[in-house]
């Protein structure tokens, strides 16, 4: 269990929770297509910034703030 | 005859606006959603005996309140009723698009399923049981290739059958379990029997799935208190049975049926190879080549933004400022038009329509450039790269391009605008681009420059543009914190893949937008020049001092006194910029340098003359017009050459640069009695910063639904430029300059 925001460059992860699921914002980001049980990609992570992440065929440039608050599991 | 509303809804990046292009093309026409800035597509269609309404929907992942776009989309959708929905679903990415898809149904409107992008689709190795998802979901569906018109004729043919009514589909009603649906039904129950008057406004199963979803939106609409008692009732099972909130678990649901029908429709036989997105992204995104090959692009942008137009607006300008004018002037004349009135037709009215064309190639060439960059999906990588500088002032990466563009010209920036997300964004960022020095304070630095900088123009210059730069940052970070306060933006957005724009797309949006600003701003540019006109000259005949501008002027001269110009010409001159800023310079031109003596002197000997050469002169004239005619021919297609040329010569960017002349030489040697080196360096910046042009009012306008913004900018501008130039004049005095 670990925030998005410090996974590494191709690592791949899935998501586990949403601090915050309520609010607004990540509500928004759920409609996005991010929400627990979502396997991702992190695509860039130059540890400032925005974090690049692959869910399905898209994908999503997430503030670093936000990152943070998306809980993740590492898949090995 | 049969009428139909059909509303095209769909994911951002699924090709939506491209397909809309494909159905309609210059039929669309565009405008604003009441009230906001977000803009709205609709066209009128006729397939024999059959009207079609088509309205295109702000892209929008889902139905919740969470975003403008969303809001006016399923308020579209639940209030107008529209007959049928097309849904453009981005094939590649199914199951998130069929997360729309699952709550459009819940609107109970049939639905054409486009499966968009489905030659990427196929490509990628997907295979779709079309048969099986129109079982599923109860809806139509049609694989599209939006790009090549694929599909278009089938969506056109379904809409003709169901108007007839020989569609067999209807919308899949979701069951979401025993528990939510007994929510539902007390919900429904107890609506009937205290609001039924709500009822035939909204779809009954949706609003009582939104009210079970306490969405603030719909509770205040419809006047339904949160603890009221059903809705209590409603809940009660779910408040002991889960822990979560119901809103996520609905949210769950629907995203089960998605990822379902996902898998029980599509199968992929993918294999993974480096996509060409990611590879160009690694490059392009790097975090050391991320921002030189943005500038590079930018660069590139503004080099085509304004050279490549620059030498077509030159042209409108002098043939409708030379032959135009003069050929006008002569008709009138030999027709024995009164001489005021002769100078209002052609130094008002076709001066205003002069005013109105200029703007033309740049507005062109720039939305060109802008659908270019947003169509290839690089202006979201653009916002990527530029984000954590912009965001310093409050802003999005995004705004960094319309920014640019400023310094071409403020008018299509304000357009440009429209890239941004949110109404915030869009609206801070139209504030601070009139700081961006553009193109037509030029001609007031050269003068100024010229006579009282000739040993450092190169730095004076250099100057005005870091300040209109540090001045945005100062204001953007004052905006942040006053007008603008509350809301942080914060940064989610999607990177769409690269993808080649369709050329029909680019043509479709730079003709709407010129259509939109002829018609739109035209007519309030064509005004103010006429009014302008009017102040300059009546009572007719009398010195410019006399004049109503020339009172104006010295009026509110007074105001100026502390900043080391409070003359009435210098203030009259500042006025008649509102106009545009290059305005400032021939109204000093005018009032300094005595007119070319065309009022007084030549009509008079004009009048002496006329009885005894009129023959000579019409056989003249005839012979002068075809002349002229040839020239203006020829002098298109040395401006249309010069637009090639400037483009691939040299690094620099022409358009920057000015000319001088020799009536310029004797209004620079007229300000030198005048202005000091330091008053003058003064009215520069206040020239600089002061109240944008009336035509980026006019366009602030029209992306905003209202003058307050233009007022607002009007102000704050106005006070900014006079603190500054105060600060300079009365600090640069103190320090002995």
């Amino acid at each position: 269990m670990i925030p998005l925001a410090l996974i590494g460059k191709g690592e791949r992860v899935e998501i586990i929770d949403l601090i915050k699921r309520g609010k607004a914002i990540f509500c928004h980001l759920r409609d996005m297509g991010l929400f627990e049980g979502k396997i991702i990609e992190v695509l860039d992570n130059q540890n400032k910034g925005l974090i690049i992440v692959k869910i399905d065929n898209s994908r999503l440039a997430i503030g670093r703030g936000m990152a943070m608050k998306i809980i993740v599991r590492r898949l090995t | 005859m049969k009428r139909l509303t059909v509303a095209v809804a769909g994911n951002p990046n699924s090709g939506k606006s491209t397909l809309i292009n494909a159905i309609a093309g210059t039929s669309l026409q565009v405008g604003n959603w009441p009230g906001v800035t977000v803009e709205k597509k609709m066209a009128t269609l006729k397939i024999e005996d059959l009207t079609i309404k088509l309205v295109d929907l702000p892209g929008t992942y889902s139905l919740s309140p969470y975003t403008q776009e969303e809001v006016i989309a399923r308020d579209f959708l639940v209030k107008e009723k529209p007959d049928i929905i097309i849904d453009v679903a981005d094939s590649t990415n199914l199951e998130r698009n069929l997360y729309l898809t699952v709550q459009l149904l819940e609107l109970g409107i049939p639905v054409i399923l486009a499966l968009n992008i489905f030659d990427e689709a196929k490509k990628k190795g997907y295979e779709f049981d079309i048969v099986k998802l129109e079982e599923l979901l109860g809806v139509k569906v049609i694989p599209t290739v939006a790009t090549k018109k694929d599909g278009v004729e089938d969506i056109l043919h379904y809409i003709k059958e169901f108007a007839e009514g020989k569609s067999v589909h209807s919308p899949k009603k979701i069951k979401y379990g025993d528990d939510i649906e007994n929510s539902l039904k007390i919900i429904e129950e107890a609506l009937k029997t205290s609001n039924p008057s709500i009822l035939s406004l909204y779809p009954s199963r949706w609003l009582a799935l939104k009210i079970l979803e306490e969405d603030q939106l719909v509770l205040k609409e419809t006047g339904i208190n949160e603890d009221a008692y059903f809705l209590k009732k409603a809940k009660e099972h779910f408040i002991n049975a889960h822990e979560e909130d119901i809103e996520s678990i609905l949210a769950d649901i629907r995203y089960g049926i998605a990822s379902g029908v996902t898998r029980e429709i599509l199968s992929k036989r993918e294999v993974r190879r480096s996509d060409l997105t990611e590879r160009i992204d690694r490059v392009v995104l790097n975090r050391y080549l991320g921002i030189p090959i943005f500038l590079t692009a930018m660069w590139l942008v503004f080099k085509i933004a304004f050279d490549f137009s620059s030498p077509l607006s030159d042209w409108i300008d002098s043939t409708i400022s030379g032959v135009v004018t003069k050929w006008s002037k002569f008709v009138l004349e030999t027709m024995g038009t009164p001489q005021w009135l002769v100078s209002l037709a052609t130094e008002g009215v076709i001066a205003g329509v002069g005013a109105v064309l200029v703007f033309l190639p740049v507005i062109a060439v720039m939305m060109f450039i802008i659908t270019f960059l947003e169509g290839s999906g690089y202006m979201a990588r653009a916002a990527f790269v530029m984000d954590r500088l912009m965001h310093y002032i409050g802003l999005h990466g995004k705004s960094f391009i319309p920014m640019l563009l400023g310094f071409g010209c403020n008018v299509p920036s304000i357009y440009a605008t429209r890239v941004l997300e949110t109404e915030r964004d869009r609206k801070l960022t139209a504030m601070l681009v009139p700081l961006m020095s553009c193109g037509a304070r030029l001609p007031v630095y050269v003068i100024f420059i010229g006579a009282f900088f000739a040993q450092n123009a190169a730095n004076v210059l250099w100057s005005l543009y870091v300040l209109g730069i540090l001045m945005a940052v100062l204001l953007g970070l004052f905006l942040k914190r006053t007008l603008f306060k509350g809301f942080a933006p914060v940064f989610i957005m999607e990177l769409p893949p690269y993808r080649v724009p369709v050329l029909r797309d680019l043509m479709v949006h730079t003709w709407q937008k010129l259509k939109h600003f002829v018609v739109k701003a035209g007519t309030y540019i064509f005004a103010v020049s006429i009014i302008m006109w009017f102040l300059l000259n009546t009572p007719y005949g009398v010195e410019k001092e006399h004049s109503i501008l020339g009172r104006i002027g010295k009026t509110i001269s007074p105001v100026f006194a502390p900043l080391g110009f409070g003359t009435w010409e210098a203030s009259s001159s500042l006025v008649a910029g509102l106009i545009a800023k290059e305005v400032v310079v021939s109204t000093m031109a005018q009032i300094y340098v005595d007119d070319k003596g065309e009022n007084k002197g030549e009509s008079e000997a004009a009048e002496v003359n006329e009885e005894g050469r009129d023959e000579n002169l019409k056989k003249e004239t005839e012979m002068g017009f075809f002349e002229d005619l040839k020239e203006t021919v020829i002098s298109f297609a040395v401006a249309v050459r010069d637009s090639f040329v400037s483009l691939f010569s040299g690094l620099g960017i022409h358009s920057l640069k000015a000319e001088e002349d020799e009536e310029q030489k004797t209004l620079q040697s007229k300000l030198k009695g005048i202005f000091s080196p330091l008053s003058a360096y003064a009215f520069l910046v206040f020239v600089l910063l002061y109240w944008p042009c009336v035509v980026v009012g006019i366009a602030m306008r029209q992306e905003f639904g209202s003058w307050k913004l233009y007022g607002q900018t009007m102000i704050i501008h106005s006070v900014l430029a006079w603190l500054v130039a105060f600060l300079i004049f009365q600090g640069g005095k103190m320090l002995g300059f």
